[in-house]
């Protein structure tokens, strides 16, 4: 499943960064620790419904748009 | 080369900062070096690298603070300048700032700068909240995995420094030996993505061998104030009470200390008008430098305020949740959440704004954020609004006529951005992938500081280009004189250069309901807005000096009775000042930034034209109601 499917305060693990496309968005993922294997939280969306706010590692927060989000592969845990 | 020559620059030390955004590599610099510079709880703050240096152990220590990053990749400009910094100028050491509440994704960076085979020591920073969080680290592991010193520091708190400046000299003297074999992984693979995946393996290895994080983490306070503040519900209204809540401190709290400056002003001019003889240099004294520098220095208590306001917020980290909260809305009109954090600091400022647009790597975005920030009321914008609500609006809504005034700003920002982008700048906009950081207390002591700095600095302006451009006008209005036996009616000043120059312009802005002096203003405010508050304060004594034994006001209570300003006209002024072109400083900086010419006119024009067209709008508007 995708990373915009997941409901609020669900947890989920990547298992994969789709890379067809935008890849500026893949780069900048990867460089903020959006990885395969990183375990992650969905927080919250924002009041206007996007983007979302997502926990990664123990306490970083990070916000990114739906379309980022979009290319981001999950599994629920 | 000499050979004192030579043994004096062996003892220099070159040292990088270089660590990911807000990972506080700049509050360390400022606790090391003695430095004031800006630092703020939101990514991308320092822009420009900046050099300071301090005498340690019979050295020389040379800081180079950089602009935060995430990675070395060569994309964006800060990026570059990191990555070109630590190959070029081969700092003798590289301190790499690392956060240590998030080591997974700051050694992400660290790997980068081992592969390059810096000499690299470690500075744990935010070590008071990774105790806080109840994780250990075990530093000798570490350290070995990673084939470096680490220190740990709190560069709020100024601790740890001395351990870091013996670990330089010692890494200098080659006391310290740093391996540089430690990378499991081939740095030179050529598949980004599998470098990428291999560092992160590494990382992981080390972080898995080292760090013990509490088994179950607590709510921390962030997540409870974030809970109500970027609350579906709520996070819209929370923010636009934020930004009225400061508005309306600006304006009250600021009026009581504005009023006894107002006093004092008026008194000196008393005793100035009693001591010296009637003349021109008693005019010159009195009506040109008291009533214009004076008038300008009595809004000091006010913008220091908003200041400490805008301070306030980049320094807790809401400035991240402003962002985040409005990213939905900057999307439609084609922008970037992030933009809305120089827009914000153009709140303050122009000059740091237009700067602060470099964060934006499309260029497309970034022209377009330049080209709406004029429209953010910068602070010497403010003592003109202050002048006009003032002397115009009853005292209890004052507070929400300025927060109208700088909403109608945002509002023509956006709009402007929306067609901009639909029109002259196409474009994808970036990716927004933002680091929300944890809240954190701003130190009083930085705020006070910081707050000391800008009343210098406004003092200084007053003190200036204020002066000079009060001098100036007042001869401007003096001379000629009016012949004692000139037939008909006319004024001083409609007779002097400046008056007649003032009725040249007059038809251009007649449309707006604005008169020649109004005209005068407006022109001179050019140079620096402040000074459209310091020329009407010069035009207006001297008109009041034509009568005789007129007591001296305060400016407001003198423009208040001039039959020009109907309501309409005053709002009409009021959007006119808020949407024209910033100052000649803030013009050259943006003409730099934007680096052509076709921008600069673009942004000459585009400003001009706005404020035009819109102050006719409100007056056309407002004639019908009033
Ligand atoms: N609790 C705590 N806060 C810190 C420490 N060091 C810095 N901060 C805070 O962290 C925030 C970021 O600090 P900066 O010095 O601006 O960070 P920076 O690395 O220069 O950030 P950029 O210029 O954006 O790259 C500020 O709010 C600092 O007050 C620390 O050791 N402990
Ligand atoms: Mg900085």
């Amino acid at each position: 499943m995708l990373l915009t499917e997941l409901g609020k305060k669900e947890k989920a693990r990547i298992v994969r960064i789709k890379r067809q496309g935008r890849a500026d968005i893949a780069v900048r993922l990867t460089d903020m620790g959006l990885v395969k294997g990183v375990k992650l939280e969905l927080i919250r969306r924002a009041p206007l419904g996007d983007p979302l706010e997502i926990k990664t590692g123990n306490f970083l927060l990070l916000s990114l748009r739906r379309e980022e989000a979009e290319i981001i592969e999950v599994e629920k845990l | 080369m000499k050979k004192s020559d030579k043994a004096k620059k062996e003892r220099e030390i070159l040292v990088a900062l270089a660590g990911n955004p807000n990972s506080g590599k700049t509050s360390l610099f400022n606790s090391i070096v003695g430095t004031h510079l800006k630092v703020g709880n939101y990514p991308g703050v320092t822009i420009e690298k900046t050099e300071g240096a301090l005498k340690y152990g019979g050295y020389k220590i040379i800081f180079v603070d950089l602009p935060g990053t995430y990675s070395l990749s060569p994309y964006s400009p800060e990026e570059v300048i990191t990555r070109n910094f630590i190959v070029e100028e081969k700092p003798d050491v590289v301190l790499n700032v690392v956060d240590g509440t998030n080591l997974e994704r700051n050694l992400y960076l660290t790997t980068q700068i081992m592969e390059l085979g810096a000499n690299m020591l470690i500075a744990l920073n935010m070590y008071d909240e990774v105790l806080q969080q109840g994780t250990k680290i075990d530093l000798k592991q570490l350290q070995k995995v990673l084939g470096c010193h680490i220190v740990p520091t709190i560069a709020t708190r100024k601790q740890g420094l001395d351990k870091l400046l013996e670990h330089i000299v010692k890494i200098y003297e080659r006391k310290i030996v740093i391996a540089k074999n430690k990378l499991s992984y081939d740095p030179q693979e050529k598949d980004l993505t599998v470098l990428a995946e291999s560092r992160y393996a590494f990382i992981n290895g080390a972080v898995k061998e080292t760090v013990e994080y509490l088994d179950k983490p607590i709510k921390t306070i962030t997540d409870w104030i974030d809970t109500i503040f970027i609350n579906r519900l709520l996070g819209i209204p929370i923010f636009l009470f934020i930004m009225w809540a400061i508005f309306q401190l600006t304006f009250k709290l600021g009026e009581y200390p504005m009023g006894w400056i107002e006093s004092a002003i008026v008194f000196l001019s008393e005793l100035v008008s009693g001591v010296l003889p009637e003349g021109w240099f008693a005019s010159l004294l009195v009506d040109g430098i008291i009533a214009g520098v004076g008038g300008v220095i009595s809004f000091l208590p006010n913008i220091l305020l908003l200041f400490l306001g805008i301070s306030f917020l980049e320094a807790t980290g809401y400035m991240a949740r402003a962002a985040f909260v409005v990213d939905k809305l900057m999307h439609k009109i084609g922008l970037h959440g992030k933009s809305f954090i120089p827009m914000l600091t153009g709140f303050g400022c122009s000059v740091p704004a237009f700067m602060a647009c470099r964060t934006l790597k499309n260029p497309a975005d970034r022209i377009t954020t330049m080209l709406i920030i004029p429209f953010m009321s910068c602070g010497a914008k403010l003592p003109v609004h202050l002048l006009l609500i003032g002397a115009f609006f009853p005292e209890h809504i004052s507070g929400n006529v300025l927060f109208g005034v700088y909403m109608f700003g945002i509002l023509m920002a956006l709009l402007s951005a929306f067609v901009l982008k639909k029109f002259l700048f196409k474009g994808e906009s970036e990716p927004f992938v933002m680091e929300l950081p944890p809240y954190r207390a701003p130190t009083i002591g930085y705020l006070l500081i910081q707050m000391w700095i800008k009343a210098q600095l406004y003092l200084k302006k007053a003190g200036t280009i204020i002066l000079l451009v009060s001098i100036v006008l007042w001869g401007l209005t003096t001379f000629p004189s009016l012949p004692e036996d000139y037939p008909g009616e006319m004024s001083q000043i409609e007779y002097s250069l400046a008056g007649r120059a003032g009725k040249l312009i007059e038809p251009v802005i007649k449309p707006l309901g604005f008169d020649w002096k109004i005209g005068i203003a407006l022109v001179s405010g050019v140079a620096a807005k402040e000074v459209v508050v310091s020329t009407l304060g010069t035009i207006y004594a001297l008109d009041d000096a034509d009568i005789e034994d007129e007591e001296a006001t305060a400016l407001k209570d003198r423009i208040s009775s001039d039959p020009v300003f109907t309501l309409p006209t005053v709002l009409a002024l009021l959007v006119f000042v808020l949407l024209y072109v910033p100052c000649l400083a803030a013009t050259a900086v943006f003409h730099k930034e934007a680096g052509s010419w076709r921008y600069t006119a673009l942004y000459f024009g585009y400003t001009c034209g706005v404020a035009w067209l819109a102050a006719f709008l409100v007056q056309r508007i407002g004639s019908l109601f009033f």
